[in-house]
């Protein structure tokens, strides 16, 4: 699930959460310019890839950029 | 000493003893005193009251000719005119489990108190709990007596006309209506006594339940994308231009499909957002970014991933309660199996 609201996907048990850009522009940023938001947004759903292909226990975020998967979410109780 | 309670219990027919799936179809039928699981419920009633008769229906019946059955129970209540009506257990019986429902209803409306008892995700709660006073069993009848003497003592209640307290003190499930009431203390005072509770680890109630999100399982990993299909779904509001379906902006009954097949990337030309949930515009104007259309193209051309499916999936995913949106989850996940989908990429704002 790619979201802008991350934190919310992870505590309400999404296992595979990649962190989207802003909620008006999930999968780019029209600011960018046509060819970088282009790029951006291939970076975006090539993490959702990535995420795809990766084993997790359960709710994990994978940021776009950094070396996935970013880290496993804590219930809050 | 007073007479007894009359008491009308209501069992379906494999409790009633005319057997099982076989004879789901059996009509309404009136028999006098308790029958199957009404000889725990009378032990349990004591001298307080007495099964004076039971109504025994089969499950299809009751389901499938609803207002015929509500008829005939209706009748032998108002020729039985008993003080309170009991109906089940169903445990996890779903038809039963909307019958006893039914039937607690059809008395509730002709001003008889009536209670029943089932498992919390009985679908028979879903549907009645609002009306009716619904008590918690187990899957299965394993704890006949306990069941049975929760649902006699809340029945002689019912009968004597004491008014409920809260589900907590009672033990029914709740109706999910706010009662209003007030407190001995103001909110302030109630929070601050909370918080040292808390900070001296000592047991406190919140005042707002938290209901904990349920844990799925992860699907296993993909190994492969070269050969895997995938499926794209948005609660982005994604829509084709113009709105023909008259979709909604939020609270949606159902997903909506569409072809996007030989169709490279979404454009505005086409293609619109509408949901009541975020500014639309940008999404309007670049409709991939709430269904990544575009670049799933350039991966496919790429040779990473296999395919997109022939539809996307949508719907304004937006001020939707978490129990609607599971039974739609549920009819997408079967649509998505069915395709053969290996994986899905959905875009929730």
């Amino acid at each position: 699930m790619i979201s802008a609201i991350y934190d919310l996907a992870l505590t309400t048990g999404a296992n595979r959460v990649i962190r989207g850009a802003r909620i008006e522009h999930i999968c780019g940023d029209p600011e960018l310019g046509p060819e970088k938001d282009f790029a951006f947004g291939m970076e975006i759903v090539g993490t959702a890839l990535e995420a795809i292909r990766t084993a997790v226990a359960g709710p994990t975020l994978f940021e776009p950029g950094k070396s996935s998967p970013s880290r496993e979410a804590v219930h809050a109780s | 000493m007073n007479d007894p309670l009359k008491v009308v219990h209501y069992v379906n027919q494999f409790f009633g003893g005319i057997g099982g799936e076989e004879q789901a179809n059996e009509p309404v039928q009136v028999r006098d005193g308790p029958v199957g699981p009404g000889q725990p419920l009378q032990r349990s009633l004591g001298e307080d009251a007495t099964v004076v008769a039971t109504i025994i229906c089969g499950d299809n019946y009751a389901a499938e000719s609803s207002d015929e059955a509500s008829a005939a129970i209706r009748a032998a209540l108002s020729e039985q005119k008993p003080d309170v009506v009991i109906a089940g257990p169903a445990f996890d019986a779903g038809r039963y489990g909307l019958a006893c429902g039914m039937v607690c209803k059809v008395a509730a409306d002709m001003g008889i108190p009536s209670v029943t008892a089932m498992h919390p995700e009985n679908p028979g709660v879903l549907t009645y709990r609002r009306d009716v006073v619904i008590l918690p069993t187990g899957a299965s009848g394993a704890d006949m007596q306990r069941d049975a003497s929760a649902l006699a003592s809340m029945a002689l209640k019912l009968a004597r006309g004491e008014s409920l307290r809260s589900p907590a003190e009672e033990g029914y499930i709740p109706h999910g209506i706010r009662v209003l009431s007030t407190r001995d203390q103001p909110g302030y005072v109630r929070a601050l006594d909370m918080l040292t509770a808390k900070l001296r680890s000592e047991p406190f109630v919140s005042e707002v339940p938290y209901h904990k999100p349920e844990s799925v399982e992860p699907a296993p990993p993909v190994a492969d994308l070269t050969n895997a299909k995938f499926g794209l779904i948005s609660t982005g509001g994604l829509i084709p231009k113009g709105n023909p379906d008259r979709q909604t902006s939020g609270n949606p009954d159902r997903y909506y499909t569409y072809s996007v097949e030989r169709m490279e990337s979404l454009t505005g030309d086409d293609w619109e957002a509408f949901h009541g949930g975020y500014y639309n515009q940008i999404a309007s104007d670049n409709p991939n970014y709430i269904l990544p259309l575009s670049f799933m193209r350039q991966f496919e051309a790429d040779g990473v991933v296999g395919s997109v499916h022939s539809d996307l999936f949508t719907m304004p995913g937006v001020g939707t309660p978490v129990e609607k949106s599971r039974r739609m989850g549920e009819i997408m996940a079967q649509e998505i199996k069915d395709a053969g989908i290996d994986a899905c990429i959905l875009v929730a704002t």
